[in-house]
């Protein structure tokens, strides 16, 4: 993997959203990351640690404050207009609620045609051929064009959201827990699909959820966010068997197992409250005041430990990772 | 056997809507014993969150309970009075809900509303009240809970809040609390501080849980036993242990099959079911999970089966079953 050239590389990138008198939210800090073509990256965290918007940056639906976002070499953060929009083809977003997220007013084959139209790229009666063939595609029925979205199931609606981010034949999709919404036995339905479209058009996944088994049964790595921060990337089998920050460690810890007995026998790393503000977030490693194995105030507190290797492909951003216990 | 304290026997809740009559509930029986954690499992519409309105008499019209009997402590909540309803409502019975922030009143202390809710059922002295609130606040584990009780919803986190509401719910210290997805709308940091405090409450209170929830993983870390609902109907149930280790309705067995484990490192296609869960309005003639059913045998879609045992206290509503179903020598084919 390492010496392959990534697909998409960020680069220090940063994201404050003013937040009134003079504060702003940090939700994105000094992230730099790379995905390269045809792997799924994982990416998770609890609510407010920034995922979600780490994603909407690196498709372009929200500026930077600072830093670089590479794409196929191209730095989209020095594109505007039309140029940024002949990239914008290239990354296609996936989102949450497959309720929100389709025009109530428009037919299915409408929303799905909308991004074949807005970039002008083919009309009538071959327009209506390539709807048809990217519903077949999702495993919807092909003559469904002419329906709403209210006809449909929420995993439904999920399949036609996936055949909007697939008609402009994007190179990077990043899907934004895209079956949280769903209901458990739909929720497979997509992860397979998902599966399989990777393999039949090479697709490159940023996938995004807080369900870490999830997110590790479809990703080759994985990346732990905690308020704006990446704190550890590592292969998907690595990061569970051997986590090196004690957040990633907590969070496995903190998943329910569904069996009883393994459940009965695991041990919870309890962590004290919840997640800081990120208005003004924690001095040094902003995860010491949760953290339990944290040395205060030195280092933990006053210096910011840096994203470093700990293992091959394997980085974590802790002073003390080899403290962190291995079983889960 | 100790006397169970809830008896629920074929219980039918149905709304009735402008589009026909909706079979929420469906024939539901089961038992509650003290002290007992049991947990209500299935998706969305399969009737787990209405069983559980029911028995409080709090499902909202057009829905009405329309059959059958809730025995609490021997006396049949479904043919009481409103006001020996409401007597039992938060004192015996309690329920918190899924999302805390829409069921506590943004405008009143959490201290307020807890004292509130003591003050329903006992007359108390508004000191006497306001130092069992702090104490309760101090039991589900709220940092600084005497300065805390005046503060308001918004002042709470999600976690914090649902802990409110928990100790709202053990403000009479109830037999039973009702938790409808009680960690849902929460990080999985906090579940597990939400679950472990709920395992505690049971074990020092000894107070009986129902726990409602769509995630396999919160009821194997919580419960002792669970009903597996599907289309209004249980068609499961047993003690947790074997409920996950040896399932005996294809849908049970389906839904652990679908979903990723944490602890495994196989990466193995995950199991689908095809299609989605029927209308209730017109339910599938024969058993409700038939057009799912990838091991239906002809007698499924005329014939609808009834709970049978199916090993140690373990009942599911099946012709098949899985252990015919995954027989080597395929007794099921023709």
């Amino acid at each position: 993997m390492a010496n392959r050239t990534p697909l998409l590389r960020a680069e220090n990138v940063v994201k404050h959203f003013p937040a009134g008198l003079g504060t702003s939210v940090k939700a994105v800090e000094n992230v730099s990351l790379e995905i390269y073509p045809g792997e799924t990256v994982g990416l998770v965290g609890e609510s407010g640690c920034g995922k979600s918007t780490l994603g909407r940056l690196i498709t372009q639906l929200l500026p930077v404050t600072s830093g670089n976002i590479f794409f196929d070499g191209v730095d989209l953060t020095k594109l505007r207009g039309e140029k940024l929009r002949q990239y914008r083809r290239q990354l296609q977003m996936i989102f949450q609620d497959p309720y929100s997220s389709l025009n109530p007013r428009m037919t299915v084959g409408d929303i799905i045609a909308e991004p074949l139209e807005n970039f002008g790229l083919l009309r009538g009666r071959a327009k209506d051929q390539r709807v048809q063939e990217l519903l077949k595609i999702v495993g919807l029925n092909p003559y469904f064009n002419n329906r709403y979205p209210h006809e449909f199931s929420g995993g439904q609606r999920q399949r036609i959201g996936i055949a909007r981010a697939l008609a402009l034949r994007p190179k990077l999709i990043v899907a934004d827990e895209p079956i949280s919404a769903l209901d458990v036995s739909i929720q497979a339905q997509i992860i397979n699909l998902m599966e399989d479209l990777q393999k039949e058009f090479q697709l490159t996944y940023l996938f995004i959820a807080h369900d870490l088994s999830v997110v590790r049964h479809i990703s080759d790595r994985v990346m732990v966010m905690y308020l704006g921060k990446i704190v550890e990337v590592a292969d998907s089998v690595e990061i569970y068997r051997n986590p090196r920050h004690p957040y990633t460690k907590a969070l496995l810890s903190a998943i329910p197992i569904p069996d009883p007995e393994v459940q009965s026998k695991r041990r919870i790393v309890a962590l004290a409250g919840e997640i800081p503000s990120p208005v003004n977030p924690p001095s040094g490693c902003r995860f010491h005041t949760r953290c339990p194995i944290a040395q205060l105030p030195t280092p933990c507190a006053d210096q910011e430990p840096p994203l470093e290797v700990k293992a091959r492909d394997h980085r974590a951003a802790c002073f003390f990772s080899e403290k962190v216990p291995i079983a889960v | 056997m100790s006397q169970p304290v809830l008896q629920i026997k074929d219980l039918k809740t149905q709304f009735f809507t402008d589009d026909g009559v909706v079979q929420a509930v469906d024939g539901v029986s089961f038992d509650l014993h003290p002290g007992e954690t049991l947990g209500i499992v299935g998706e969305s519409g399969c009737g787990k969150s209405v069983t559980a309105l029911s028995i409080l008499r709090l499902v909202q019209e057009p829905g009405r309970i329309v059959n059958g009997q809730i025995l609490f402590r021997g006396d049949d909540i479904v043919t009481m009075s409103d006001d020996e309803v409401r007597e039992i409502r938060g004192k015996d019975i309690a329920m918190i809900f899924q999302d805390p922030l829409s069921s506590l009143n943004p405008v009143l202390t959490v201290g307020f509303q807890i004292e509130e809710a003591i003050e329903a059922h006992r007359k108390v002295p508004s000191k006497m009240a306001l130092s069992r609130a702090v104490e309760l606040l101090k039991q589900v584990r709220i940092p600084a809970a005497e300065s805390r009780v005046r503060d308001y919803p918004h002042q709470f986190s999600g976690g914090m809040r649902q802990r409110a509401m928990i100790a709202m719910g053990l403000a009479n210290a109830p037999s039973i609390l009702i938790a409808d997805e009680p960690t849902t709308a929460l990080d999985v940091t906090v579940q597990a501080q939400i679950l472990e405090l709920l395992r505690d409450l049971n074990r020092d209170l000894k107070t009986a849980i129902i726990l409602i929830t769509h995630n396999m993983g919160v009821v194997a870390s919580l419960c002792t036993r669970v009903l597996v609902m599907y289309a209004g109907r249980v068609v499961e149930q047993g003690p947790v242990e074997r409920i996950f280790k040896d399932p005996q309705h294809p849908y049970t067995w389906s839904l652990l099959q679908s979903i990723p484990r944490l602890d495994s490192d196989r990466h193995d296609r995950l199991l689908s079911i095809e299609g989605f869960p029927p209308d209730l309005i017109r339910p599938p003639r024969g058993c409700r999970f038939n057009p799912r059913c990838q091991f239906r045998v002809d007698r499924c879609l005329h014939d609808d089966p009834a709970l049978m045992n199916v090993g140690p206290d373990q009942d599911a509503a099946c012709w098949v079953t899985m252990r015919r179903a995954l027989a080597p020598n395929g007794e099921l084919r023709g």
